[in-house]
């Protein structure tokens, strides 16, 4: 459990380390991730402890915004003046995005080795 | 009695206990989608701060014990993207160019959309990484230089928009690949795209989990471009 949670931990702090010391605009968690992904590379074992904790926090992740929209209660003459206007915005860029995505998937998918549907039986 | 409302411990226990009641009623309602713990767990805080004359500032500053797990929780996004490497590798390019795409889609229209209304730059910043999963959409918005408590709202309806719409839209327009309609409702609407695609069917959800975090890291280099040129 704790190995784990230290691998998070420690990751997190290196990628908040590299993004004061180096200047690198990606947020410390996101570098994190990124130095997950080559720890997971390097040392491959399995790791079921590391899926039970994160696991865990994205099972219960929505607390964690609590406190960052109560921040709300700050903002209600932006939400008066423009709370029409950006759900109107961001329903037109829902529909926008999901298209385009399906859209240029689709249209590569030819030059992959797994173009049609005959990859179901292959995961 | 005001100094028990300066105590970090008394606003981490309401915020808690609060939630706790809202996951309640959000069980009990069978997770009716305008029963959402946050819906109902916020404005009962915001009353709380009120009768308590506790400013935001004051309760952000003593929550910050349970903001601070999301940096972990972002972290470990790397586990979904891991997990699915061979499928990666096969779709290299579909994957990455339709990541591009939407991620720029996203980002765009709705940065282009709330200018055209004449909307403020801090609401503009705020509305860009509404694609990603809150947790990063967060911590992309301070990044830029945008309001996180703004930008959870863009980021909660983009979560509406693709548990509701997508399927009835996809099906509507014949599009039978699990793989693209999961990608696209993961990479516009996060976790509740992927919750969605999973009840569609599993690869679907497989898709849309990976979508979500791939789009984790590539909105994060776009908004990174973003802060180099001068946003």
């Amino acid at each position: 459990m704790f190995d784990a949670l230290a691998l998070l931990l420690v990751c997190q702090l290196l990628g908040e380390v590299i993004h004061r010391l180096a200047h690198v605009p990606l947020p410390g968690a996101i570098l994190g991730l990124l130095l997950l992904l080559l720890w997971l590379g390097l040392v491959r074992k399995e790791r079921p402890k590391l899926g039970a904790v994160t696991g865990w926090l994205t099972a219960h992740i929505t607390i964690l915004f609590v406190p960052a929209t109560v921040g709300l209660i700050d903002e209600g003459s932006v939400l008066t003046r423009y709370g029409i206007g950006i759900a109107v915005a961001t329903i037109i860029s829902s529909l926008l995005t999901m298209l385009v995505t399906v859209a240029v998937f689709r249209w590569a998918l030819r030059f992959s080795s797994l173009p049609d549907e005959r990859w179901e039986e292959e995961l | 009695m005001s100094a028990l409302f300066s105590l970090p411990l008394f606003w981490i226990a309401v915020t808690v206990l609060v939630f706790e009641g809202a996951e309640r009623i959000s069980r009990a309602t069978k997770r009716h989608p305008l029963a959402q713990p946050l819906m109902i767990a916020v404005p009962v805080l915001m009353l709380a701060l009120h009768v308590t004359h506790t400013s935001y500032a004051s309760y952000i500053q003593a929550t910050d014990f349970i903001v601070f797990l999301l940096g972990p929780a972002v972290v470990g996004l790397a586990v979904p993207i891991w997990a699915q490497r061979k499928m990666i590798k096969r779709l290299a390019l579909p994957l990455g160019l339709a990541l591009a795409a939407g991620s720029l889609t996203a980002m765009i229209s709705v940065g282009g959309l709330m200018w055209v209304m004449g909307a403020p730059h801090v609401l503009i910043t705020s509305g860009l990484p509404r694609a990603t999963t809150t947790a990063v959409a967060m911590a992309l918005s301070e990044q830029l230089g945008g309001v996180p408590a703004l930008t959870i709202v863009f980021v909660a309806i983009s979560g509406m928009m693709g548990a509701m719409v997508a399927l009835p839209m996809f099906n509507r327009m014949g599009l039978t690949d699990h793989r693209a309609r999961g990608l696209a409702m993961g990479i516009t609407a996060h976790g509740f795209g992927a919750a969605r695609a999973y009840e569609d069917h599993p690869v679907a959800g497989a898709f849309a989990s990976l979508g979500m975090a791939l789009n984790a890291v590539v909105s994060a280099l776009l908004a990174a471009l973003l802060v180099l040129t001068g946003w």
